[in-house]
């Protein structure tokens, strides 16, 4: 699905914990394109396979990667340290950093984002629960704002395409 | 996108005096002065119960697209002022300015809440029950009419001020593609359950439209956010589903519990709703579970012709004696059940409906227009039923006669491709001008037309698209000229069957 047809209304904001530890805000990664996506470590299926592929996008772009700032934020920051999102990350999908917070700085970026999550009981998950989640992944500009977004469908091809060309564009300014 | 090459009966036999004159009433509603509403007014405050304005103009734009689509495909003459009317009465603050109180919840189930801060702008949060109906029918007009006047910036505003109250100007400016940003994001971050029309209850019925939209959306644009939300609320109700234990389309989800409300007492108006819209994106589903739901809500009447079970509708229990509370509102059961009949093509159940309608319920024409009036009573005395709400009796028996079996469905799912715009199609008409046939075969490259000119003066249409041609017409003093770019042709006072041949005409998109 190319959801670049519909725009996403606002503009990305977050206050949150890199995995390191550090505060972060987007400014802190002003200047670089974001690619966004929200999840939590103890997902078993929509995380790993989403994170899998976006690793994927990014080993293909090659050494233009570089200029793409992967973050994955926390939709259960309850369970999703720093330091467990640091040690999930190592594991998954290395060249993602890791951003969590309290429940009130996550809910904050969630809702810019418009990102859905709720917490749904499940016994046979870790903890007794499970947070099913909004699995589109955003692209930020170096500007800070919206450049697109892709729904867990999304081709890979076209995820890399889009990025391509965005990485292109920003070349020849 | 398609254009069938095969002419569907219904277009082939264009409209009859009853669909003309439903025609004809949605245009006298369009046409009123800003603030006039007469045979439009409500038994609820505020737009509380079913005939609240916007769903006698949304329905009633339905209507005219189903007509226009199915049955007059080459005549938008006879519909554009008309829907575009209705659109623009959406955007009035008589219609949306409900939400501001309405926006603060308090109802008995909601009490948890609290009060909820007021909210001015009726499309920002919840209120699907408004803003899926602007922003469908604003989109809807767009693919229809290949019109963007809704796409521009600021042309679906919402504006309201007065002298000695509201703490200053309201201006709230999007539109058609904002609007759909809004709704879609609105979903998105519902996860895909739908968006809540009184705050915390997202019904079923307000959300169908809603999916419309969207798929008007994707006609226009390329996309496709309703297969996106489609699977998405498949998905966040498939722990619901659509139907209950009793086989009846479930009402509504608590939002914050995920409590599900049931349609416990099969109230035909759920159902009715449902599934004249549900059809299309889900019509196996909907197909498979019409029988039996319908079979629930009919009523079998001597002489032939049916009607509908209308009962109370329950509001809650009285915290203090534990009764069920009820009230005896009209639900518009028996429209609601009409307009999914017509969608269902089941045509036997519909002629007994529309006979009851007709023998009971007042039917009243007024310059050529259809309306059934507004009546509060219930039964006759021989126990017929037959209270009529203006969204019944202006727009949903509307919608059931102009619609033709899956006439949504094809909306939905077999848009125009943008080569109808190419065919030779009646843009303008003298006033005393009916058209009740009006379409273009494609094999033979002939325009079709019957047109009634109702004065004894000059009559006239316009035609676009017409390049070389020969004109037949079975009354023999008609003439033609040129307008611009369009070709008049200038008629005799009555009936006039008219063939327009093209034969150099070539499809462009």
């Amino acid at each position: 699905m190319d959801t670049r047809l519909v725009s996403v209304p606002g503009r990305p904001q977050f206050d949150l914990v890199d995995h390191h530890g550090q505060p972060v805000t987007i400014d802190s990664y002003a200047g670089q394109y974001l690619l966004v996506f929200f999840g939590f470590t103890n997902c078993a299926m929509v995380c790993p396979r989403a994170l899998a592929r976006l690793t994927g996008v990014l080993d293909r772009l090659g050494r233009d990667a570089e200029l793409i700032r992967p973050l994955y934020i926390t939709v259960d920051p309850e369970r999703d340290t720093p330091a467990v999102m640091k040690e999930f990350l190592a594991r998954t999908a290395p060249t993602f950093i890791g951003l969590t917070g309290t429940q009130g700085q996550v809910d904050a970026a969630k809702e810019a984002f418009h990102v859905f999550a709720r917490r749904k009981d499940d016994p046979s998950a870790p903890d007794g629960y499970v947070m099913p989640h909004t699995a589109f992944t955003y692209v930020v500009d170096p500007d800070g704002t919206f450049a697109a977004h892709f729904g867990d469908a999304a081709p890979d091809d076209d995820i890399h395409a889009c990025l391509h060309e965005f990485l292109t564009a920003s070349a020849t300014q | 996108m398609s254009t069938p090459t095969q002419i569907a009966e219904a277009t082939r036999r264009g409209v009859d005096e009853m669909q003309l004159g439903h025609i004809k009433r949605l245009q006298q509603i369009a046409d009123y002065p800003p603030g006039e509403w007469a045979g439009m007014g409500r038994a609820a405050h505020q737009g509380d119960d079913f005939s609240g304005y916007r769903f006698q103009l949304a329905f009633g734009a339905y209507a005219l697209a189903l007509g226009y689509r199915h049955r007059l495909p080459n005549a938008p003459v006879m519909f554009k002022s008309a829907f575009s009317g209705l659109v623009d009465k959406l955007l009035r603050a008589d219609v949306w300015m409900y939400w501001k109180d309405v926006s603060q919840g308090g109802s008995m189930f909601n009490a948890h809440l609290g009060r909820l801060s007021e909210e001015w702008d009726p499309v920002a949060r919840d209120n699907i029950m408004y803003s899926a109906y602007l922003q469908s029918t604003a989109t809807m007009f767009n693919v229809l009419f290949d019109d963007d006047r809704y796409a521009q910036p600021g042309a679906l505003s919402f504006r309201f001020n007065a002298l000695f109250w509201g703490h200053g100007d309201k201006d709230f400016s999007y539109d058609q593609n904002s609007l759909t940003e809004v709704l879609y994001w609105q979903m998105v971050q519902n996860g895909y359950l739908g968006i809540a029309c009184e705050p915390n209850c997202v019904f079923q019925p307000c959300n169908q439209p809603a999916i419309l939209g969207f798929r008007m959306h994707d006609q226009l644009t390329g996309g496709d956010i309703a297969d996106d939300v489609v699977a998405g609320y498949k998905k966040a109700h498939a722990e619901y589903g659509h139907v209950g234990e009793n086989g009846h389309y479930n009402m509504l989800v608590l939002e914050d519990s995920k409590m599900l409300v049931q349609n416990a007492e099969k109230y035909a108006w759920v159902d009715g709703w449902v599934g004249a819209m549900m059809n299309a994106w889900n019509r196996e589903f909907v197909r498979e579970h019409y029988a039996a739901q319908v079979a629930d809500v009919l009523v079998e009447e001597a002489g032939g012709t049916l009607s509908v079970v209308c009962q109370a509708v329950s509001i809650g229990t009285d915290p203090d004696t534990g009764e069920e509370i009820s009230v005896d509102i009209d639900a518009d059961d028996f429209g609601w059940v009409a307009a999914w009949v017509s969608e269902m093509g089941d045509e036997e159940t519909l002629a007994g409906l529309l006979a009851h309608a007709d023998r009971y319920m007042n039917p009243t024409w007024t310059d050529g227009a259809l309306m059934y009036k507004r009546n509060d009573t219930k039964y006759d005395a021989d126990g017929h039923y037959v209270r009529m709400g203006p969204m019944t009796g202006n727009s949903l028996l509307a919608y059931a006669r102009l619609n033709v079996e899956d006439g949504l469905w094809g909306l939905y799912n077999e848009p125009w491709d943008r080569t109808h715009f190419s065919e030779p199609l009646v843009v303008g008409r003298s006033d005393d001008v009916d058209i009740t046939t009006a379409y273009f075969d494609r094999d033979t490259k002939q325009l079709h037309l019957v047109v009634s000119s109702r004065g004894d003066g000059p009559a006239h249409i316009d035609i676009s698209n017409v390049g070389e041609f020969e004109l037949d017409a079975d009354r023999g003093s008609t003439r033609t000229d040129r307008h611009d770019d369009l070709l008049r042709v200038h008629l005799p006072s009555g009936t006039t069957a008219v063939t327009l041949s093209v034969p150099e005409w070539t499809p462009a998109s």
